[in-house]
């Protein structure tokens, strides 16, 4: 079955449009990550008292592992072999892929690991939802507004609250209801 | 081990799962779990991951009871949206959005609706009682097998799993491969050895499981998905009628044979490590398709219910019969079996062939409460499909950015520190990029959970045959294991590659009938280029 799909016109429309560079430095850094454990893993320190084989076989075998899987995938890839897309009810898979989107979210994770300690995790969380919200094209602002304070303290409350899960409370500090 | 001692202990399960604080912890499992299957991009292996923080402040049977009814809510939930969503769901369920999806824009999507969830408790109920009575019998082989035999159990689930949880065997060999190597990162157990960790302090510990199964899950999800957010609105297919009226006996005398089939089917599958849910239900759609007769054979393609029954109680079978090496051997053989195991060793439970000894309370209490929580779901679940099509409408911005704090409350309760949201951000980015280039996500996850418990057997076999490997293969009981297991796996991958042709086969004809019947409505004219899409996807590498 697959020879007569693989070379069928618009077979690739599943996976990434365009030349198969991203896919090729992805399976590129699979054997790279092998070759870093080989490297690596031979500054494994092996007591010399150790009846068995030692905390260096496994590594080694888990990265001959990655470099023969990379090395194969590398060769599929430059063969024409395209993987394809991971399918989904809310996925496009003929759209063309939104980097700015993507870059967006995690722009704002990446900004809510630096204000959970500053400001608590009820307003960093609130600030996460707001601007994932608005990245992934939700209007109006106002009510992405409300949602994310509202969810921030239903969460801050039941986990930190309810179920003891220590989250900072921020401004909400000595309000018993909140944790801390 | 006899079997009325084995009933006894399912009974003292009852009488723990029944009572009323634990009742009310298996209903928000199933009230959770149904939910998070009906709402797209969000699985039940998710969402223990993300609700993993509350094994801080619940005791193991609580916490346990609620994973399980998220377990089985998952598998009621997913069926709703692939019957009534009109776009094509996930590759598991999407035998039954076939016939299901069908069967609904022809306005029987309430008869599709009740043959799933009267099939899937069918089928659940049947394969639990299946689950209570093989189980012990399996445990009690498994205590007397040694490290040997364990390994060899573990290196064909590492195949099975890396080869079949996917469409391409090198992607999920190379997945599993990722997975084993951040296992390794952190301190050797057994020598106190830095491996990996590049003299960084924050590495020395390890990288926690759960921090690494929320990213790929989650946090994956949520980049992939906002990179091809599928936009404007959400169509839903109306279900109308009373809900009492939705099994007529016409449908339930096409029904209760695939039933019983679909459970025959996906119990065994679901217990060997063939592929989980996906290979049961392909298999039930493809025999139920074979023995219709007549007019019932023509409607396949075109919304047979058989084609639904079946399939669906597979799918539940296959749940129950996943658990069976999870409790018995301490072996997960899907992603969601995998965070169980998971939440098992945050309460330093010894998972293994021990189990059933060292913790029956709570093994057969779990057991106890999914035939609760299966009666559960049955009763909620057509009553409230109202409450589920609502759930299915939540705007696609809030659902991700819901998913993406979720992650993050869950990724800063691991160890309270701002860097692991960091490290769930980069492990992230890396699981938005194996769904991109068509990586599976669960060999990994399962390769992380069982790469540290497989190294440590692996060497303690070869301290006992003081490093000769030949011993690893040299027992009577591990020489049978490996080859009685490669032949499940040549057939798991010969089925595997049946399934796609006939995947490929059904939906070229579905897309024929569409055609020929193009003058039937508009809403069936609008789904013919995603069954298109569907068509192509079939896997370009092997």
């Amino acid at each position: 079955m697959s020879t007569s799909v693989q070379n069928a016109p618009g077979s690739g429309t599943a996976a990434a449009p365009g030349a198969p560079i991203g896919e090729l430095v992805f399976a590129l850094i699979i054997v790279s990550i092998g070759v870093v454990g080989f490297v690596s893993g031979a500054g494994i320190q092996t007591p010399p008292s150790a009846s068995d084989i030692g905390p260096r076989a496994f590594p080694f075998a888990v990265s001959g592992l990655l470099v023969a899987v990379g090395a194969g995938l590398v060769f599929q890839v430059l063969r024409g072999h395209r993987g394809a897309a991971d399918e989904g009810e809310d996925v496009d898979l003929d759209a063309k892929t939104d980097w700015l989107t993507v870059g967006k979210l995690a722009g704002f994770v990446l900004l809510h690991s630096f204000l959970i300690v500053p400001l608590g995790w009820p307003v960093a969380a609130a600030i996460l939802f707001f601007g994932a919200a608005w990245s992934l094209g939700a209007r109006p602002w106002w009510r992405n507004l409300m949602t994310a304070i509202i969810l921030a303290l239903v969460l801050q409350f039941v986990f930190g609250g309810l179920l003891g899960v220590s989250l900072p409370p921020g401004f909400l500090e000595g309000l018993g209801v909140f944790g801390g | 081990m006899c079997s009325v001692d084995n009933f006894f202990l399912l009974m003292e399960g009852f009488a723990t799962a029944m009572q009323p604080m634990y009742l009310l912890f298996a209903l928000g499992g199933v009230l959770v779990g149904t939910a998070v299957g009906v709402l797209p991009g969000i699985g039940p292996a998710m969402t223990v991951a993300l609700l993993m923080p509350i094994t801080y402040s619940l005791e193991p049977t609580a916490a346990i009871i609620v994973f399980a009814g998220i377990y089985y809510g998952g598998m009621y939930g997913g069926s709703t949206t692939s019957i009534l969503l009109n776009t094509p769901g996930e590759s598991s369920s999407i035998v039954t959005a076939l016939e299901g999806n069908k069967m609904a824009k022809a306005g029987r999507g309430a008869a599709a609706l009740a043959t799933a969830a009267v099939g899937s408790f069918v089928a659940g109920t049947i394969a639990t009682v299946l689950l209570s009575f093989v189980a012990p019998y399996v445990a009690a082989f498994a205590v007397q097998i040694g490290p040997v035999e364990y390994v060899a159990l573990m290196i064909v689930a590492f195949l099975t799993v890396g080869a079949l949880l996917g469409s391409s065997v090198l992607r999920g060999l190379a997945s599993l491969g990722l997975g084993l190597f951040i296992a390794l990162i952190g301190f050797d157990s057994l020598t106190a050895q830095q491996r990996y960790t590049f003299g960084s302090p924050f590495l020395a510990d390890g990288i926690d499981v759960v921090l690494v199964a929320v990213a790929l899950f989650a946090v994956g999800e949520a980049l992939y998905v906002g990179s091809r957010l599928r936009h404007g609105p959400i169509k839903i297919i109306p279900v109308t009628g009373g809900w009492t009226s939705w099994l007529r006996k016409e449908d339930l005398r096409r029904s209760w044979k695939p039933w019983l089939r679909g459970t025959f089917i996906g119990f065994p599958v679901g217990t060997i490590p063939a592929g989980g849910a996906d290979v049961a239900t392909f298999l039930s759609y493809a025999s139920e398709r074979k023995l219709a007769k007549g007019e019932n054979k023509k409607q396949f393609g075109k919304g047979a219910i058989e084609g639904v029954a079946g399939p669906e109680a597979a799918n539940n079978a296959a749940a129950a019969g996943v658990l069976v090496p999870l409790l018995t051997l301490g072996i997960p053989t899907t992603a969601t079996a995998a965070m169980m195991l998971v939440a098992f060793q945050r309460y330093q439970i010894p998972v293994g062939p021990q189990l059933f000894e060292s913790n029956s309370t709570l093994v057969w209490a779990l057991i106890a409460s999914l035939y609760v929580g299966n009666l559960m779901l049955l009763v909620l679940n057509l009553p409230l499909v109202g409450i589920w099509v609502k759930i299915l409408q939540i705007p696609r911005p809030y659902l991700y950015s819901g998913i993406l704090v979720f992650a993050v409350l869950g990724a800063f309760s691991v160890n309270f520190t701002p860097i692991d949201v960091i490290i769930l951000l980069i492990v992230g980015i890396l699981g938005f990029f194996m769904r991109r280039y068509g990586y599976p996500i669960a060999p990994m996850v399962v390769g992380l959970i069982l790469g540290p418990i497989f190294e440590s057997q692996l060497r303690r076999s070869l301290a006992i045959s003081q490093g000769d490997p030949v011993a690893l293969v040299q027992s009577p009981v591990a020489a049978t294991i490996y080859v009685v297991l490669i032949v499940i796996f040549a057939l798991s991958l010969l089925l595997k590659r049946r399934q796609r042709q006939f995947e490929a086969m059904v939906a070229a004809n579905a897309d024929a009938s569409d055609v020929v019947r193009g003058s039937a409505s508009s809403s069936e004219a609008a789904v013919a280029p995603t069954a298109k899409t569907t068509d192509q996807r079939e896997d370009t590498d092997r």
